[in-house]
């Protein structure tokens, strides 16, 4: 029961930075926009809610901090990509290698100095029911705020009409520029939330995950939300599944590994990737399906012709 | 102008050959002049860890020779192809003495030594000697063995946890060794070992504590480049061994030890060595007794007697009166792999690819 508590809250804890990562990227690509520098707001975001931490500002205000961050960041990738029309995929490799520079020196004045952790809440009653109490209701507010954000993407994207002009504009800018939507604002709008997702997804890590700084502490995990988005065929409810998997994946093989599986290490640490990927791919093997909720225009510049 | 035919050629060259032969080095060495000095980080000096404990050797080197050196320093290099192009420059521009400090430069530092024979390299956890390029070494194993037996003294459960970054002999030795010195104590204990597959991910390396106290492991020694298994395990109450540098102030008052390595005295050899005209290209392999290795203040909760014992520990391996290595070893399957009353070859170490007994955990 323990190992299962520990795998099961694992999970959950180590999927949460993916998922704020991913669900910010799904909207930026819904709207038509490809931003590749997720690595890169992560880190700006990881750094910046660290030096807010360390600089005495409450853990809130921190967290804010590292999610304007992250947005601050993809306003670089906007000024390029949306208003100078600059190649999507350059611009946002671009951004990626910027926010680990930028968050590296940034991070040489603080080194790796221990601050205390986000701390998991305690609500009273739900904490302490047996069994569920310790699975569901002791994580830190993040984990929850994390859902809370996939509850409201998915509602936005699919239940509004603002998200119905967001998907429109992914799918053909120029249909909702002729129909008078400000494509371009609308597209900023997009990047500023994926930035601050990213943002948001990076102060997890150096303020809750792992309480520290070091440079690149992100260690690709902006790429791998990127393709989480991908192999989810851009659906919400995918990327969070996705992201439980690989996470789950992560602490099994990890578990399997002390346990002493006969199975070489390597192997097993290979392993998230793989189950991840062929799940996904699977579940979205239908071509139709996949054409569907795939943002045409991704990645394509927009002009208004005015 | 000389206008040299082939026969004077040859007497010229025999003639600088035996000059090289007899004077070592000499021809390098200029007592007057400042030596310039190049060192090649493979990551940014943190506060800890791998990078910042050579930092801190450099330092020395300057503290000791002051004005007679002048050092150069470039960090984040890990890749080959970019060290290459770095020991080239570094040489290039009068450094006489050049530093590479991690595996990855072995390569580049072989390619590049033989086209600069008058200056002198050295490289920290090198295997490949050439006529200008010396290699030192820890000997990680004898810290890993005190701090193990330190381990078993503290441990509740029996089961001791191991973070690694891959399963190459310079990890699995270690582990071992771990394990060894903690079996010293208590004959029955085990350790689960990990690998990351990964020089570097806190977030891994966080899952890989917490799965190994899921498991019941309460000492976690993480030979990672990062303070996050020894912050884990204080956050789940587990006692934690630190590795490089000393990580107490991470560890919520429950890192136990740390085995810390202090190149202080490789590097002061190598640069007065070329400042004196006498620098030639060792193997160094050096541990507890050199003071390369040394172990970080024990935490206070452990009892003074056992601290007294632990300390004598580290005196007697660094006197050869106790090998971590020593007979009866015998691998996971029970296979007696050195005999009661031999020692592990020196290059066996080196070479460790298999798990002692006691080890739960798969080596591929």
């Amino acid at each position: 029961m323990d190992l299962f508590l520990a795998i099961f809250t694992g999970t959950i804890v180590a999927a949460t930075p993916l998922i704020f990562a991913a669900l910010g990227e799904l909207v930026v690509e819904k709207s038509g926009v490809l931003n590749l520098g997720i690595e890169g707001m992560m880190l700006m975001g990881a750094a910046f809610a660290f030096w807010a931490v360390i600089s005495g500002l409450p853990m809130p205000v921190a967290i804010v901090i590292g999610a304007l961050a992250g947005a601050a960041a993809s306003l670089l990738f906007g000024v390029l990509a949306l208003t100078f029309l600059t190649n999507q995929y350059a611009a946002g490799l671009a951004l990626a290698i910027f926010g680990s520079g930028v968050s590296a020196f940034l991070g040489r004045n603080f080194g790796s100095t221990p601050i205390d952790a986000l701390k998991p809440v305690h609500i009273p009653l739900l904490s302490d029911i047996p069994v569920l109490g310790p699975m569901l209701f002791r994580f830190d507010p993040l984990v929850y705020l994390a859902i809370v954000m996939f509850a409201v993407i998915s509602w936005f994207l699919y239940r509004t009409k603002g998200g119905l002009v967001l998907r429109t504009i992914g799918e053909s800018p120029e249909t909702a520029h002729a129909i008078g939507y400000p494509v371009i604002k609308i597209r900023y709008m997009a990047v500023l939330f994926g930035g601050l997702m990213a943002g948001l997804a990076g102060a997890y890590l150096s303020v809750a995950y792992t309480p520290l700084w070091v440079e690149n502490m992100t260690a690709g995990k902006g790429w791998i939300a990127l393709a989480l988005v991908v192999f989810a065929t851009w659906r919400p409810l995918r990327v969070l599944l996705g992201a439980w998997l690989f996470g789950g994946m992560t602490i099994l093989q990890l578990q399997g590994q002390a346990l002493g599986l006969a199975v070489p290490s390597e192997l097993l640490s290979a392993l998230p990737y793989l189950a991840t990927i062929v799940v996904l791919v699977i579940i979205s093997r239908n071509r139709q399906i996949l054409a569907l909720h795939f943002p045409a225009s991704l990645a394509k510049p927009f002009r208004p012709a005015s | 102008m000389h206008n040299l035919n082939r026969r004077q050629f040859l007497q010229y060259s025999s003639a600088v050959g035996a000059a090289i032969g007899t004077g070592g080095f000499a021809g390098i060495a200029n007592a007057q002049e400042v030596l310039k000095m190049g060192v090649v980080y493979v990551s940014p000096i943190a506060e800890i860890g791998w990078t910042k404990q050579h930092s801190l050797a450099v330092d020395a080197v300057k503290a000791e020779l002051g004005d007679k050196v002048e050092i150069t320093v470039i960090d984040n290099i890990f890749m080959p192809q970019d060290a290459e192009r770095v020991f080239r420059e570094l040489a290039a521009s009068g450094n006489r003495l050049i530093f590479g400090t991690s595996f990855s430069h072995g390569t580049p530092l072989q390619k590049v030594a033989p086209r600069f024979p008058k200056v002198a390299f050295e490289h920290c956890s090198g295997i490949v000697h050439l006529p200008n390029l010396g290699t030192f070494e820890a000997k990680y194993y004898e810290g890993c063995y005190v701090a193990g037996a330190a381990g078993a003294h503290m441990s509740k459960t029996g089961k001791i946890g191991f973070i690694g970054g891959f399963p190459i002999p310079d990890i699995v030795g270690p582990a071992n060794a771990l394990l060894l010195g903690a079996q010293s104590v208590n004959p029955d204990i085990t350790c689960n070992a990990l690998f990351l597959n990964s020089w570097f991910d806190p977030g891994k390396e966080k899952e890989a504590a917490n799965t190994l106290v899921s498991q019941g492991c309460d000492v976690i020694c993480s030979m990672t480049d990062t303070a996050t298994g020894v912050q884990v395990a204080g956050e789940k109450g587990a006692w934690s061994i630190g590795y490089a540098s000393d990580m107490s102030k991470f560890g919520s008052g429950k890192q136990l030890t740390a085995f810390t390595l202090d190149w202080s005295s490789d590097y002061l050899r190598a640069a007065k060595g070329v400042l004196e005209g006498n620098w030639k290209p060792e193997v160094r392999w050096d541990g507890l007794a050199a003071g390369v290795v040394k172990m970080a203040p024990y935490n206070e909760a452990i009892p003074a007697d056992v601290i007294a014992k632990l300390k004598q520990l580290e005196a007697d391996i660094g006197s050869g009166k106790v090998h971590p290595y020593a007979g009866e070893l015998k691998d996971q399957d029970g296979n007696v792999k050195v005999p009661a009353g031999a020692v592990l070859a020196d290059a066996d170490i080196r070479g460790m690819n298999w798990f002692v007994k006691g080890m739960i955990g798969k080596l591929s």
